[in-house]
Parts: C-alpha cells; sequence; structure tokens
C-alpha cells in the first residue's frame, strides 16, 4: 500500500499536506499497567514483570514499575508475597502450590493504585516430548512435539533461548597490559570462542483443539537460516512450554497478530488486548496482560555445524584488516622512527591512540626469538567478549 | 393582414345572424350505423332543408351510430355528439359544426347597446380573443389541444375500463423518456414510463386529461377520448430553458404519491449543476449529497449508503455491473456525464427484480441516441476531455451514441520536482449504445462500456485497471397487458500491478472478475389495480482471486496462484403493484435467491466450533470443475405501501430483505485498485440484511417544495469483518483472516427540496448509526469484548447544501456545502515491551474519530445565447473547490522512525482549488 501513497504524495505537491496528527489521545495518553509473567506453581522460581506503557514518540520502550506490592492469592486466603529485585521484577522462590485451587495475582503500586486479576486455574505444561529439525537448502526449521494425556492442555505456548558458539575473525595469542605487549593466557583470556543468546522476540503458539488427542507434532517453534552465524559452530536451544487456558491462546494470538503491523487505516484494523487483569482503583482503565498458573516444561538440543551443509556464515567482519604494527617505524620522508606497537596497542603510552587494538600474531625476522612488532586488529574483529561471553554456560556439552 | 379579414369576416357573419335567429323545428328521422360525418350530414341535409357548414377534417375520425324517429335536429346533434368535442351550432336553417369550441350565435352580451366605435373595439376584442388564442396556440395545438381518440371510436361509450399504452418519447431525439409520469386527475391514478418510456393505464372508459412531466421535458398535458384499448405515443417537447433548473423527480407529485420509499431519481442536468473538482460533473458525487448517503472519504468514489459498506451497492450501468466505478484513484466518476441520462438509488425499496447487495442500487441510464439528427458535444477541462455523438443510422429506426473521455494529466505531473516527475496516469473510457427498433412490438438495445486506468509511479511499478461490459437487450410486447425485457451480458472487471525496476524482483500480480448474465423480466397489467413483475435472472461468476508472477527472464519471483473461484448466483421474483385505493397503495414482492459455489475448488474443512485458524484445518476436499460445493438457498422479502393522507402529504412504509454472496475484501473504506472480491463459500456465509423504513412526505407550494422525514432501521447478518492483522491479497485461506460480524444500523433522514423559482436545490441532514459486533467466542477473536463498536463507516451527522441560484437564463451560481463527522479509527495510543519484543497498544476498535469533514463548492455556470437554432451551444463553468480550504483529513497514518511512532495526516484538495471548464453542443 505504500507506494500508492506516493501518488497522492505527487499530487500533494500542488493541493495537499502532510501534517503531523497528534489527537489528545495519542499526545498525552494514559500510561496503563504492563504484566508479564507466570505463576509458577512448581519448585520454579516465579518472575512477574511490572511496566507501564509509554508515549509512542518515546525513545525507550521500558518503563518499569518499582516499589510495588505483589502478592499471589488462592482462593483459601492465603497469600504469597514475591520481591521486588531489579528493574520492575518481583520474584518468589518455588511456590508449591495446590494444583486444586485457583490462584490470582494482587499488585498494589507506590501510587496507591490496585490491580487483581481473574482467579487463574492452575494448569500444568505436559512435558516437551522432542525437540527436533529439518535442514532445508535456506536453513534449519526447529520443531517441538507434546502430548497431554490427560487432555487438559489444548493450547500452548512457546518461548525460547538461543546460545552459539561464534568467534572473532583474528585469533589473539598476544595481549597488552597497557604498556606492554606479553603473550595471551589461551585458557583464562581467550577471546577467540565466545558463547553468545539470544531470546525469542516473536510470539510461538500451537494448538491443538481440532484433533480428537492432545498431541503436537513437528510444532514450527523457529527457523535459523544457513547464513546465520549461529550455526558457525555449535547452537543450541532451549524451548520453554506454557500450557494456555483457550482465553489465555486468544489473548496470546490478538497481541501477536496486533504488533506484526503498525496501523494506519490502510493497514488490518487492530484489536484491543482483553487480558484478565483489572484495575480495582478505576476500572475503566486498561490492563495489559494475561496471567496463568502452571509448570513450565523445557527441553534443550545441540545442533552441530559438523552435521549441516558447508554453509558460509555471514559475519559482522567484512570491514575487518590486520594491520602489521612494528616497534621501529621509519615514517614519512623524513624517516622518523615511530614505535607503532605503543602508539596503537600500548594503551597507557602517550600516542593519539585513535584506536586501541589488540595485537593477534608476532611479526618476527626469521631465526630471532623476540617479534619486531604484531599484527593488530579492532578489538570487534579479535574480541569475542564484546558480543558474547567466553565463560562456557553450564549448560553447555 | 389575415387577421383583419377574418375579423371583418366575423362581423359579417355575425350581423347576418343577429337579424334572423329563429329555430327551425322540423322533425327528422334517420338511421346510421357507423357512419362518417359527410354521410350523416347528407342523410339530414336530404330530409330538411338545413345546411350544414363543417371542417370534413376534423371530423374524419368521427362515427355515428344513431337511429332516431321524428326528433328535432338539436336532439338528433345532441346524440351524435354526446360524450365527444364536437359542438353545433343553429341559426335559422344554417348548420355550423366545429370541433372543441362552439360557436356562439347570440351576440357578445351588451353589444348592440354600444355605440359605433365602442363596437368596433369589443368587436376586436370578442373575435379577437377567438383567433389570437388559436394563432397562440397554434405551435402546441397539435399536441396539447387534439383530443385523441383511443380504441375503436363510438359515439356510445360502453362503461367499464379499458387500457392505454405507449411509448412517450423525445419529440427532437426520439429518445425514450423514462420514468416520465402520467397523472390523471379525475380518476387520481398515476404511471411512470420504464427504462423504455413505455407505460401501460387503465382507465375508465370516456374523456380523460393526462397531464405528463418528464425530466427535462415541458410539461405538457393530452386529452384523450378512450373508448376501447388502445395505444398513444406521445412525444416531448426538450424544456430548451431549463438548464438550470434543478429537477429530483421524475414528477413533480411522485415525492408525495409514489409508493416507493427511499428512491431518488436525478437528471444529468441536475447533477451538471453541482461543482466538482477539475469541473467536470461527476455522477457519483451527486448521489453523496442525497440525504442517507455518505462518502467514503475524500476524493473517493465509494460510498456508504444507510449504514451499509461500498461493497454493498449494486452499480448498474444499462443493466451491466460496474465493480469499480472511479477513474484515478475516485478523483473522477467513471461514468461520463455527456453520456448518463439519469441516475437512481434504491436505498429502502429495492425492486425484486434486484438482488445480490445489502444496501442500495444505482441505476445508471445512458441516453439513447438521437433518432432524427446527428448531434454531439464536446468538453474540456484542464485534465480531462471529453467528446460524444449521437444520430441515426436509420431515421427514425435505429440509432447510435457513442462518448468517449480520455485524461492529459501527465503535463501536470511533468511540472513536478524531480522526484515525481517520472510518473503518469492517464484513464479513458468510451460507451456505446445501438438501440434498433424492428417493429412496434420489438425493440433491441445494444450497449457497450469500456474503461480504462493506468498509472505508473516513480517507482516504476505500474498500475492499471478496467471495466468491460456488453449488454444485449431484447424489448418484447406480447400485448398491451404483457411485455418482457430479456437481456444478456458479460461484465469484466480486472487490475494488474507489475514492477520490473528491480529485473530480479520484476512481477506481475493480477485480479480479476468476470461474470455472465443473464435476466428474462417480464410486466403483465393485470388490473387498473395489479401491475405484476416477475422474471428470472442468473449471474455466473468466475473469479481469479490472485496471480503473482515472475516477469522477465532474471525474475526469481516465485509464482503464486489463488485458485479460481465459481459460483451461480440466481434470482426467481414475483411482485405487485397493487392499487387498493386511491389513497393505498403496496408494493409485494418476493424474491428466492438460490446461489451455488461451484467446483473446481479445493476446500478446507474446518474443526467444528474452533475458530478457523490455520491450527484448526482438519482436511480438505477436493471438488471437480461444475460440482457444486456448497448451495445458499434464501428468500426475500420487498414490501412498501403508500398512504395518500391528502393530495400533498403521505406516508409510507417499507420492510425488505437481502443477501449478499460476494464480498470486497479490502483494509481501505474505499474501493482501492488492489482490493479483490472474494465469493460465499462453504466457509464464508452469504451477508444477509433486512430493513424497515418509515417516512412521511409533504409537497408544498404547488409541489415545487418538498419535504421528506424518513427513519430507518436494518439488521446485518454476517458482515465481514477482519481479524487483527489480517492479510487479504493473495491469501489462498481468506476464510482465517476475516470473521462474520453482526450489526445494526438506524437512522433518520430529513430532506427538503426546492424544486423551482430562481433559488433552487435542496437541503439534507442525515443522522445515522452503524454498529457491528462479534460475540461468537467460537469465532476466534472477540472484538472489544464482544460489544458493539462502530463500523468503519459510521458517520452519525452528515449535511448536505446544495443550491443553484438563477441571475438570469444565461448566468447561475453555485454552492455546494457538505459537513460530516469524521470516520472512526482505530488509533495507536502507547507502546510497551512484552512477550520480548515492543508492542503497541491499541484503542478499542474504532473508539476514535477523525477529524470532521466540511467543505463547500462554488461555481458560475455561464451559458451561451439561448438561440435554439445555431451551430454550437457554449457553456463555461468556473468554479472554486473548498472554498474555505479546509484541510480534510483524506488519510491519516502512523510510521516509524527511528524507535518513534509519529502519526500523520494527509489531506488532498487542502486549499482552494479554481477550476474551469468549457463545454459545447453541436
Amino acid at each position: 500500500m505504500k507506494k500508492l501513497w506516493f501518488l497522492f504524495f505527487f499530487l500533494g505537491l500542488i493541493i495537499s499536506c502532510k501534517k503531523p496528527y497528534l489527537p489528545p489521545v495519542i499526545a498525552a495518553p494514559g500510561s496503563f499497567l504492563v504484566v508479564e509473567g507466570v505463576i509458577n506453581n512448581g519448585s520454579d522460581s516465579t518472575i512477574i514483570k511490572l511496566s507501564k506503557t509509554v508515549n509512542l514518540s518515546s525513545t525507550t520502550t521500558t518503563n518499569p514499575i518499582l516499589k510495588a506490592i505483589v502478592t499471589v492469592e488462592d482462593n483459601q486466603n492465603n497469600a504469597y508475597a514475591l520481591t521486588e529485585t531489579a528493574h520492575g521484577k518481583y520474584v518468589s522462590a518455588g511456590l508449591n502450590l495446590n494444583n486444586t485451587l485457583q490462584y490470582r495475582l494482587r499488585i498494589k503500586t507506590a501510587d496507591n493504585k490496585e490491580y487483581l486479576s481473574d482467579y487463574v486455574t492452575v494448569l500444568d505444561s505436559p512435558p516437551i516430548d522432542t525437540i527436533n529439525y529439518d535442514i532445508q537448502s535456506n536453513g534449519i526449521n526447529l520443531y517441538s512435539g507434546t502430548h497431554d494425556p490427560s487432555n487438559k492442555v489444548k493450547y500452548f505456548r512457546f518461548d525460547y533461548t538461543e546460545t552459539w558458539i561464534f568467534h572473532s575473525k583474528y585469533f589473539s595469542q598476544f595481549k597488552s597490559n597497557g604498556d606492554t605487549v606479553l603473550g595471551r593466557d589461551l585458557v583464562n583470556d581467550n577471546i577467540y570462542q565466545c558463547w553468545q543468546n539470544d531470546t525469542s522476540s516473536t510470539i510461538v503458539l500451537a494448538s491443538s483443539a481440532k484433533l480428537s488427542q492432545n498431541v503436537l507434532v513437528n510444532n514450527p517453534i523457529t527457523s535459523v537460516s544457513s547464513t546465520s552465524e549461529k550455526l558457525e559452530a555449535k547452537y543450541s536451544i532451549m524451548v520453554r512450554q506454557y500450557a494456555l487456558s483457550a482465553d489465555a491462546y486468544i489473548f496470546w494470538s490478538n497481541i501477536k497478530k496486533n504488533t506484526e503491523q503498525l496501523g494506519s487505516i490502510f493497514d488490518a484494523q487492530p484489536s484491543q488486548l482483553n487480558g484478565n487483569i483489572h484495575c480495582l482503583t478505576n476500572p475503566q482503565e486498561a490492563v495489559i496482560g494475561y496471567l496463568s498458573v502452571g509448570s513450565v516444561s523445557s527441553k534443550r538440543i545441540f545442533i552441530d555445524n559438523r552435521i549441516l551443509p558447508a554453509w558460509v556464515p555471514n559475519t559482522p567482519y567484512n570491514m575487518c584488516i590486520d594491520t602489521p604494527l612494528f616497534y621501529k617505524y621509519s615514517e614519512g620522508i623524513q624517516k622518523t622512527i615511530v614505535n607503532q606497537i605503543d602508539l596503537f596497542i600500548n594503551y597507557n603510552k602517550p600516542g593519539p591512540h585513535f584506536d586501541v587494538l589488540i595485537p593477534i600474531d608476532g611479526i618476527f625476522v626469521p631465526g630471532a626469538g623476540t617479534p619486531i612488532g604484531f599484527t593488530a586488529a579492532e578489538p570487534a574483529c579479535v574480541d569475542c567478549t564484546i558480543r558474547g561471553s567466553n565463560k562456557q554456560p553450564a549448560f553447555w556439552k | 393582414m389575415r387577421k383583419f379579414y377574418l375579423l371583418c369576416f366575423c362581423y359579417l357573419f355575425f350581423m347576418q345572424m343577429a337579424s334572423g335567429q329563429q329555430t327551425n323545428n322540423k322533425l327528422i328521422s334517420g338511421n346510421f350505423q357507423q357512419a362518417t360525418i359527410a354521410q350523416f350530414v347528407n342523410g339530414v341535409e336530404s330530409k330538411s332543408s338545413y345546411h350544414f357548414y363543417y371542417d370534413s377534417k376534423s371530423f374524419d375520425s368521427l362515427r355515428i351510430t344513431l337511429q332516431v324517429n321524428d326528433k328535432p335536429l338539436e336532439t338528433i346533434l345532441d346524440m351524435a355528439f354526446k360524450n365527444t368535442e364536437y359542438h353545433y351550432a343553429i341559426s335559422q336553417n344554417l348548420v355550423f359544426l366545429t370541433k372543441g369550441r362552439q360557436i356562439k350565435t347570440d351576440l357578445a352580451e351588451g353589444y348592440l347597446e354600444t355605440t359605433t366605435t365602442a363596437v368596433a373595439a369589443n368587436q376586436t376584442t370578442t373575435v379577437a380573443d377567438y383567433t389570437d388564442e388559436r394563432d397562440k396556440k397554434v405551435p402546441e395545438a397539435t399536441t396539447e389541444n387534439k383530443l385523441y381518440e383511443i380504441g375503436i371510436k363510438t359515439n356510445e361509450i360502453k362503461p367499464g375500463s379499458s387500457r392505454l399504452s405507449g411509448y412517450i418519447r423525445n419529440i427532437k431525439s426520439g429518445e425514450a423518456i423514462v420514468g416520465a409520469s402520467i397523472y390523471v386527475a379525475s380518476t387520481k391514478t398515476g404511471i411512470a414510463t420504464d427504462q423504455f418510456g413505455y407505460f401501460t393505464i387503465i382507465l375508465p372508459r370516456g374523456r380523460h386529461v393526462l397531464n405528463i412531466r418528464g425530466l427535462g421535458m415541458r410539461d405538457t398535458r393530452r386529452q384523450i377520448i378512450l373508448y376501447s384499448d388502445g395505444r398513444l405515443n406521445i412525444e416531448l417537447q426538450e424544456q430548451v430553458n431549463s438548464l438550470k433548473e434543478v429537477k429530483i423527480s421524475a414528477d413533480k407529485v411522485a415525492n408525495v404519491r409514489s409508493a416507493e420509499m427511499g428512491v431518488s431519481r436525478l437528471n444529468i442536468s441536475s447533477i451538471k449543476q453541482i461543482p466538482a473538482a477539475f469541473g467536470e460533473a461527476d455522477v457519483l458525487k451527486v448521489v453523496l449529497t442525497l440525504p442517507g448517503v455518505t462518502s467514503v472519504g475524500e476524493a473517493t468514489t465509494g460510498f456508504n449508503v444507510r449504514g451499509g459498506a461500498a461493497d454493498e451497492n449494486l452499480i448498474l450501468l444499462d443493466g451491466a455491473t460496474i465493480y469499480n466505478p472511479a477513474h484515478f484513484f475516485g478523483f473522477f466518476a467513471a461514468f461520463n456525464p455527456d453520456i448518463v441520462k439519469n441516475i437512481e438509488l434504491y436505498k429502502s425499496s429495492i425492486p425484486e427484480k434486484y438482488g445480490g447487495r445489502l444496501s442500495s442500487v444505482l441505476e445508471i441510464t445512458n441516453r439513447e441516441g438521437n433518432k432524427k439528427i446527428f448531434t454531439g458535444s464536446a468538453g474540456i477541462g484542464l485534465l480531462t476531455s471529453r467528446l460524444n455523438i449521437e444520430g441515426p443510422i436509420v431515421k427514425d429506426k435505429t440509432s447510435f451514441i457513442l462518448g468517449a473521455r480520455t485524461t492529459y494529466s501527465d503535463w501536470l505531473l511533468h511540472l513536478l520536482p524531480e522526484a515525481y516527475k517520472h510518473s503518469s496516469a492517464s484513464f479513458n473510457d468510451v460507451n456505446l449504445g445501438i438501440s434498433h427498433q424492428i417493429n412496434d412490438k420489438n425493440n433491441i438495445y445494444l450497449t457497450g462500456y469500456l474503461s480504462n486506468d493506468k498509472f505508473k509511479l516513480n517507482s516504476d511499478t505500474a498500475y492499471s485497471y478496467s471495466n468491460k461490459s456488453l449488454v444485449l437487450k431484447w424489448k418484447h410486447n406480447f400485448n398491451n397487458k404483457l411485455y418482457s425485457v430479456i437481456s444478456g451480458g458479460i461484465d469484466k472487471y480486472q487490475y494488474d500491478i507489475n514492477s520490473t525496476a528491480n529485473p530480479v524482483n520484476a512481477f506481475d500480480l493480477g485480479f480479476n472478475i468476470n461474470q455472465t448474465n443473464f435476466r428474462a423480466d417480464f410486466t403483465y397489467y393485470l388490473s387498473n389495480k395489479h401491475t405484476i413483475d416477475f422474471g428470472v435472472n442468473s449471474i455466473l461468476y468466475n473469479v481469479n482471486p490472485g496471480k503473482f508472477e515472475p516477469t522477465g527472464a532474471q525474475s526469481l519471483v516465485l509464482p503464486q496462484v489463488i485458485a479460481p473461484e465459481h459460483a451461480l448466483e440466481s434470482g426467481l421474483y414475483l411482485g405487485d403493484k397493487y392499487d387498493v385505493s386511491s389513497k393505498l397503495t403496496i408494493n409485494a414482492g418476493v424474491r428466492l435467491n438460490v446461489y451455488n459455489y461451484l467446483g473446481a475448488q479445493v476446500v478446507d474443512n474446518y474443526a467444528p466450533n474452533l475458530p478457523r485458524e490455520p491450527v484448526n484445518v482438519i482436511d480438505s476436499t477436493s471438488y471437480k470443475s461444475g460440482q457444486i460445493i456448497k448451495t445458499y438457498i434464501s428468500p426475500d422479502i420487498r414490501i412498501s405501501a403508500r398512504y395518500l393522507l391528502n393530495d400533498d402529504l403521505s406516508l409510507k412504509a417499507g420492510y425488505n430483505t437481502l443477501h449478499q454472496y460476494i464480498h470486497l475484501l479490502s483494509n481501505t473504506t474505499s474501493i482501492s485498485p488492489t482490493d479483490v472480491y472474494k465469493l460465499s463459500d462453504s466457509n464464508i456465509k452469504p451477508e444477509h440484511g433486512d430493513q424497515v423504513s418509515l417516512g412521511i412526505f409533504k409537497n408544498a407550494k404547488q409541489n415545487t417544495l418538498e419535504m421528506s422525514v424518513e427513519v430507518y432501521y436494518k439488521r446485518i447478518r454476517d458482515y465481514l469483518d477482519y481479524k487483527s492483522g489480517a492479510v487479504l491479497l493473495l491469501n489462498q485461506h481468506v476464510e482465517q483472516d476475516v470473521i462474520n460480524t453482526q450489526g445494526k444500523a438506524y437512522g433518520a433522514e430529513f430532506l427538503l427540496k426546492k424544486t423551482a423559482g430562481k433559488l433552487n436545490g435542496w437541503v439534507s441532514y442525515t443522522y445515522s448509526r452503524t454498529f457491528l459486533k462479534q460475540d461468537d467466542p467460537n469465532a476466534g477473536e472477540l472484538i472489544n469484548g464482544g460489544a458493539y463498536y462502530p463500523a468503519n463507516y459510521d458517520k452519525p451527522n452528515a449535511f448536505n447544501f446544495t443550491g443553484n441560484y438563477k441571475f438570469s437564463h444565461r448566468y447561475s451560481v453555485s454552492l455546494d456545502v457538505a459537513y460530516s463527522t469524521g470516520r472512526p479509527i482505530t488509533l495507536p495510543i502507547a507502546k510497551y515491551y512484552y512477550g520480548g519484543s515492543e508492542r503497541v497498544f491499541y484503542s478499542d476498535r474504532n473508539q476514535y474519530r477523525i477529524p470532521d469533514y466540511f467543505r463547500s463548492d462554488f461555481s458560475l455556470n455561464i451559458e451561451g445565447n439561448h438561440r435554439i437554432h445555431q451551430l454550437t451551444h457554449n457553456s463555461w463553468t468556473i468554479g472554486v473547490y473548498n472554498l474555505t480550504g479546509r484541510q480534510n483529513a483524506y488519510s491519516t497514518f502512523f510510521t516509524e522512525q527511528s524507535g518513534v511512532i509519529s502519526g500523520y495526516k494527509l489531506s488532498i484538495f487542502a486549499s482552494p482549488i479554481p477550476f474551469i471548464n468549457y463545454n459545447i453542443r453541436f
């Protein structure tokens, strides 16, 4: 539809005008509570994130709510308090709830507004049976499978964390301590191989409602492109599966569709979300979020690059150059001798230090034991800890 | 000089009579059977000393059947001329027979008492009145004052009723006049001509005066004596000086008298008075000024009638369905104002012969070609020009009319800065009409229509769309009571978008809809109380919902073709117009709709009671070509009634039900050239609507002031709305992205119209609401929690003023003012972080409104001189569109730039736009 606009724009030059459209509701919108999280009925911790919506014109999205009082209540007058940690997260260690009771969440914010969710029945997620993948020409597709013999759970939501090994462009065997270049501790100070992780940013939903049995087979979770760096060496994904009620499923599918596109009058009509949390102080105030109670099941798999086709990853290293630098470098017509190592690598030494470069390899005169210089490159090309962690995660194998 | 002689003659004549007036009392006997006047006169003269004077021409149609024995001449003549317009005067033994006027054998009262000079004066006055009037009336006397005798003439009129039928035509062009009304004051009955100018009326035998009114025609009357069933063709004069007269209704009394409700008729001359952008008369813009009709938006041609969506209007051009009635993205209507004769919009009492749309039927009738002489017209505007020619192929039998329009807007585009310079846009349309009269009972009509739109933006993406249609109609009169119209035709609408800018991505996207129509409509005049309409019609649809293909050898685009859809929509109808009494008229009809969705097709089956989502597809079924996949049978009821409280005040009420089987899938509210039509199938139910309406109609000041108030309430079932984030184009499973909503609409419409005088025009105000709801949890997401929400086109208040003030026959000004509430919009109002991403928080659906719409247009019309006989007639239209320069929202939209979401309001025609147009008629 966008192209059609151009027609109007050109006509517009003579007869039309485009002006900011800022109705009062957008200029000064109410600020709405956003509640995200699942009450975990088992031994795992429960994390509830509270935040507020921000204006469309705001450059940041996060607006955590601090100093709120958050409690989980059951329908037999028991209450469990959650404690505030950083960034609007309210946490409780394993609650070990009684699955036959119903639970709700009560939130009292610092500005004395009170919110309460509907009572929610505990819905445990059945275990994930499989996480499998298939190899396509353009990448891999990942699937999950589960079954629920109790026939209680028909709707599912998934999120996942991907972790993968990646490498920097150059394998640095030297390191500057600021004053001088030394050999690198390749075990504890390895900056060539790192682990990076990412969490899902799309909402993944599934339903077995049309089936006579509650079985999910080859349920698509995500896909990884063949050119992704994620598949460069070894890739792992942990999929978490949440059980949803039918209402919760509708809520999540709404939020999924609503946020695929921005609303113009040429776009599909969005619709407002109706969660199960309400404001007691002002019943008209919208609250975003759907509270579920239940266990979360998860499963992890590893995919080694060696079993994949010989795909070439797209790395952010296109601009990387390794530059030879010398202790004694004769510069210009006057043949002034400069110490390039101090200038570019030893960052404590006086010098312009346009860029602190990281030494990679030594440059040796044949037969000599000490290097006359080093090849070096920008940290982004050498130091993988800029984008990830060089500590192997505990689960890695 | 001649007058003088005549006066002298009369003078002598009266003197003579005055000198020896006495009655001759001789008794006469005779027996005449179907005698001509000559036989009768000879018979009487031979038996008496009387001598008869008469004009044999005036008496050529008289037949006298008479048997008398010894009666005085007066008695014989009384009997012979009873119930005729013939008169006699006896002076001594001289008998003067006259037609229409009686000769007085006495001198005018006081004649002999006056002086000689006074005598002369009086003489002049008395006699001059007689001759003067005769002279004056001569041009029209041949028509208006002639007594037409219908049927087999007898001097005695049998009691009972007979049927009169015939055509009403334009005397100049021979063209049929549609919707002309015949009103018989003596019986308070009336009838309007049909689309062929044909009428049939049942009247008591005897003498009547027919008052005839036609759009753009001079009001006239005909005197008839109805002896038995017969025919009368009436030719009407064009109203030459009526160029500036706003006439809305075919009949000044139709407002009150017709049983139809919610019907608006407009002829082209009133359409042409409404100022339009770029000065080109726009058929559809005028429709928007009528009560109950609102515009979808600025510079769009889509319109909403009584809470219906833009696709719920059936637009018929001489029987051909037009799917996209707009050129140039809605800046111009796709109808050539030089060819269009009139338009009729049915928004409440939809005749039972039409079906398949929920809201309204807009019938656009093109003119027939001039059957007598070759004529033409041309118009030149800033962006468009048009030309039409018409004339006889065989004089009085066969005629043609050809109209064409084209645009040359590219020059305007080339004036633009570099970024837009390489754009191009053009459109054209061609209308052809051929009508042929085979004989008195058979006529055939062939109409063709072709419209093309093309535009290419700088982006190298070329858009094009076109409407094509061809209709052949055969009208056959079986007899005076029964006639039929059989027609067949094909309509095609297609669009195409292609881009070759990037050879790798070069694509061609196409959509088309082909329909083949057949209809047979019959009208049977059962009696003077019943007129029966019945018939059958069918439409075979072939829709290619979308095909996306690579173009060029380098293109890597993967072809994507949505399987074509086929369906057959048929209707069988029967309707009766029943005049219960002179006060109460009822139109009642039923229509049986049968809709078959046909193969070849693969249809997905969804689990019962679950939303139609990809996850709920169980399996799919393949159907062979022509196999019936799904049949919907649904009857429609159409009832309307009129009760006349008095001559200029009536109450009308109506109830109707309608079904719709073809749906426009559009994420805009208007009809845009990237929208697709979807046929009802196993998963998408037909839309259903029913409406009850009530109205009060009042005429005042000799029918020059018309007032009406109408209220309606409408229920809508299974109207298609869209799920959040619906994808409509190239969607293999459209049913997964749409939802059936239930709706209600209600409103009140007020209209005050002045049809005559220097100032004429109309004011309308409409209050209307339209709400939809989706509260079926099995259908998927609830919209606004299942509560009613305003439809996209819900505009509670709409006000229109259209006025024309005539300074003189040559100069007039028009002013057009429109106001309406802004349409609803769902706004993004905040954003937040959830589920791993930034999300946008929307208001309730359609909770907010864009700013109100207001526009006023002004134009000055200058006519050339009004001599009828000149080579060309010229006129100028100069005006300003959007006089106040208000920046109405054409659209509001939101874009994200570096993490910030900003809203914009786009206005087009945001400042006063002057225009000028030159028209020429030859």
